[in-house]
């Protein structure tokens, strides 16, 4: 089989490289610092100016004693493990008026192409047990449009702020990447390679190790913020795909995007949406992204970001129990826009409950 | 806009699978505009996950009113919900109906659509010469007569499709004839997609300006999921939450 092989290679290559860096190979794990990395957290401190993404601000440090809520990725060190995740936070100005955007570990804008686009055909929801359909096709105003929009909301707050890379075509993924890259307003880069409602039958980057591999390196030897690269539910080994991002430079993984779904209209016999899938996300998927969650992350020796149905504190940990250096919130955004300051409470009110005092201790300690 | 755990005051059945709900709530009722709407968390738990849109009927604060008719799951859980009970709304949302004095206006409302048409007549009544055509399945879906009739509106028009109620009619029936012998300046409608659909054809070429209140499958209710998209006449997307739900009528592609 040439997929067991292919994952084979790539597992054998991450020994080595593990060697190479002395590092072990999931839980505490120390990227190795090359210069690559270094070179970002320049690009963080320098260009980023005053932002406080790198250390926690001093006004924190005596809640800091008691529960200390920060999530080490590596390359950047949020205030804590909330990120509200791409098309689900607006461009996050949208929830100004529910809370100050500060409270945010870092949040993540509504994916991007290079020009304007509509979206699909309504119906574009459709509301399943605990979840929902959505058939949104990234509907958006393009890249110039988002690059002013991200300078006004930059100004008003120092969380650091996430560009969701979108592209019909690898050129186009490139310079998406590349005109973001160039904005000091922008802390990190996540390349978009799994979004189930553009390509006919849901087809996506993100479901060929190949091209996961090729697209990754491209970005990544042209573009000089850290990368997160976000994996597709909708495949058979998703390990061998995210082997295949990090081999070929992604600084974190992110899943899950949508799983693949289907609606169907008994009345008129035909499915709800034109695409005929969508994707499926909320409270639903929670088990099913827990489980590739953690499956990715002890394979994997850049962090992992864990995405799908988190709507408590208690998913929070859960994720990170399983691997997850930090999580996003997608779905409960919508239904609820103060989800974010009622997890963050309740993340603390469990931390304190369960003796955790820094959630580093529990990173991937699910015992088996 | 606010996201606010509220008290409900009052649930009542009106007539069959149609209800009135008043809910205390000081910031929502404080803040709403004719034409506005809520979204009513109508479970506590994940399923249904949704939060369900709904046209505001009545401000005063500090309460509001929903008009509303049991369709499904959610509108079946609020229907239980009781005096006392907590509800978490969001709102006030979208644009709301536009400001006028001394026009002669009529409000075309088609079935569960007179709930914003209501808070919009208790708003113009005093200032405008107010006409209403509302019209129904049947008798059993025509509700609320009475508090429209104590509105003295200078014109009532009553219809259902099968003549239980009122004249045997669409809410099209008589509306060019409507339009002319009171020298309409402007209509605001709400209702079903078919009703805005004849309404669009009726209208046509009469020298009215049209506003309609329109309803659609709802995510977010902010402006963020990008769900509850309508063709532009123009041919681009609206979306109903947040560029409505109150559009000129000939802006829609029906
Ligand atoms: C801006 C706005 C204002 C509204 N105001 C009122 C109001 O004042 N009073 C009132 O009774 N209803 C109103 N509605 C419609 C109401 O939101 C829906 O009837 C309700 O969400 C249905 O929920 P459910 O769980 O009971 O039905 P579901 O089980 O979700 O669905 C039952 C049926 O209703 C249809 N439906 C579901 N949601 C909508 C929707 N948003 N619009 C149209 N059809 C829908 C479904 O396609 C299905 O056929 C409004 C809708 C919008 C968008
Ligand atoms: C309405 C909607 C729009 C979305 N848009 C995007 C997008 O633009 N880019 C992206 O990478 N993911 C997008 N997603 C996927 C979410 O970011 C997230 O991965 C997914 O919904 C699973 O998380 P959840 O269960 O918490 O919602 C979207 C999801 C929804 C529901």
């Amino acid at each position: 089989m040439v997929a067991g092989q292919k994952k084979k290679a790539i597992s054998e290559d991450m020994k080595t490289k593990q060697k190479f860096f002395g590092a072990p190979l999931r839980g505490g794990a120390i990227r190795g610092a090359g210069t690559e990395k270094k070179e970002h957290e320049q690009n963080l401190t320098g260009s980023a100016g005053a932002k406080r993404v790198g250390a926690p601000h001093p006004r924190r440090r005596q809640e800091q004693e008691k529960n200390d809520l920060s999530a080490d990725l590596k390359f950047i060190t949020l205030k804590n493990p909330l990120i509200p995740a791409s098309g689900t936070f607006g461009y996050g100005e949208e929830f100004s008026p529910f809370f100050d955007l500060d409270i945010l570990g870092a949040f993540v804008m509504k994916g991007i192409y290079k020009d304007p686009r509509p979206g699909n055909v309504p119906p574009r929801l459709h509301e399943t047990a605990s979840g929902l359909l959505n058939s949104i096709g990234l509907a958006g105003p393009g890249a110039e449009a988002l690059k002013k929009i991200i300078e006004r909301v930059a100004e008003k707050t120092s969380t650091p702020v996430i560009v969701n890379v979108c592209g019909a075509d690898d050129e186009e993924y490139l310079e998406i990447a590349q005109v973001f890259d160039a904005m000091p307003e922008v802390a990190l880069l996540e390349l978009n390679i799994s979004c189930p409602n553009v390509h006919a039958g849901g087809k996506c980057p993100a479901q060929d190790e190949q091209h996961t591999f090729r697209l990754v390196k491209l970005i990544k030897q042209n573009t000089t913020k850290p990368l997160i690269v976000k994996l597709s539910p909708n495949v058979s080994d998703i390990v061998s795909i995210a082997l295949s991002a990090e081999e070929a430079g992604a600084d974190a993984i992110s899943l899950v995007n949508t799983f693949l779904g289907l609606a169907v209209n008994l009345e008129n016999r035909k499915p709800v949406f034109n695409n005929i899938f969508a994707g499926l996300s909320g409270p639903a998927i929670k088990p099913l992204a827990l489980r590739l969650v953690w499956e990715v992350a002890r394979q994997t020796v850049v962090p992992v970001i864990g995405i799908g149905g988190i709507s408590t504190g208690r998913d929070v940990l859960e994720f990170i129990l399983a691997g997850a250096s930090a999580v996003q919130t997608g779905t409960i955004n919508m239904v609820e826009p103060t989800a974010s300051v009622r997890i963050l409470k309740e993340i603390e009110v469990l931390m304190t409950q369960l003796k955790i005092k820094n959630l580093n201790e529990i990173k991937g300690e699910l015992r088996i | 806009m606010k996201e606010e755990k509220c008290k409900v005051s009052e649930n009542i059945n009106i007539k069959g699978k149609y209800y009135s709900m008043k809910i205390e709530t000081a910031y929502i009722a404080k803040k709403s505009r004719p034409g506005n709407f809520v979204m009513a968390a109508v479970s506590t738990a994940s399923d249904p996950l949704l939060k369900r849109p709904f046209g505001i009927f009545r401000a005063a604060p500090p309460f509001i009113w929903l008009y509303y008719e049991v369709v499904g799951k959610g509108t079946e859980l609020l229907s239980q919900k009781k005096k006392g009970d907590f509800l978490t709304l969001l709102g006030p949302l979208g644009n709301s109906f536009p400001g006028l004095e001394n026009k002669n206006i009529l409000l075309v409302a088609g079935g569960r659509g007179i709930a914003p048409l209501f808070y919009a007549a208790e708003d113009y009544v005093s200032r405008n010469n107010l006409f209403l055509i509302y019209g129904a399945k049947s008798a059993a879906d025509l509700n609320l007569l009475d508090k429209l009739e104590a509105l003295n509106m200078t014109g009532t028009y009553f219809y259902t499709d099968d003549g239980s109620a009122g004249k045997k009619g669409f809410v099209t029936t008589d509306i060019r004839e409507i339009i002319e012998t009171q020298k309409i300046d402007l209509t605001i409608s709400c209702g079903p997609e078919a009703m805005f659909k004849s309404l669009n054809g009726e209208l046509k070429g009469l020298d009215v300006e049209n506003y309609a209140s329109l309803e659609a499958i709802m995510g977010c209710g902010f402006g963020i999921c990008y769900s509850c998209a309508v063709k532009s006449a123009a041919g681009d997307y609206k979306k109903v939450c947040a560029d409505g739900p109150v559009f000129r009528l000939e802006d829609i592609e029906w």
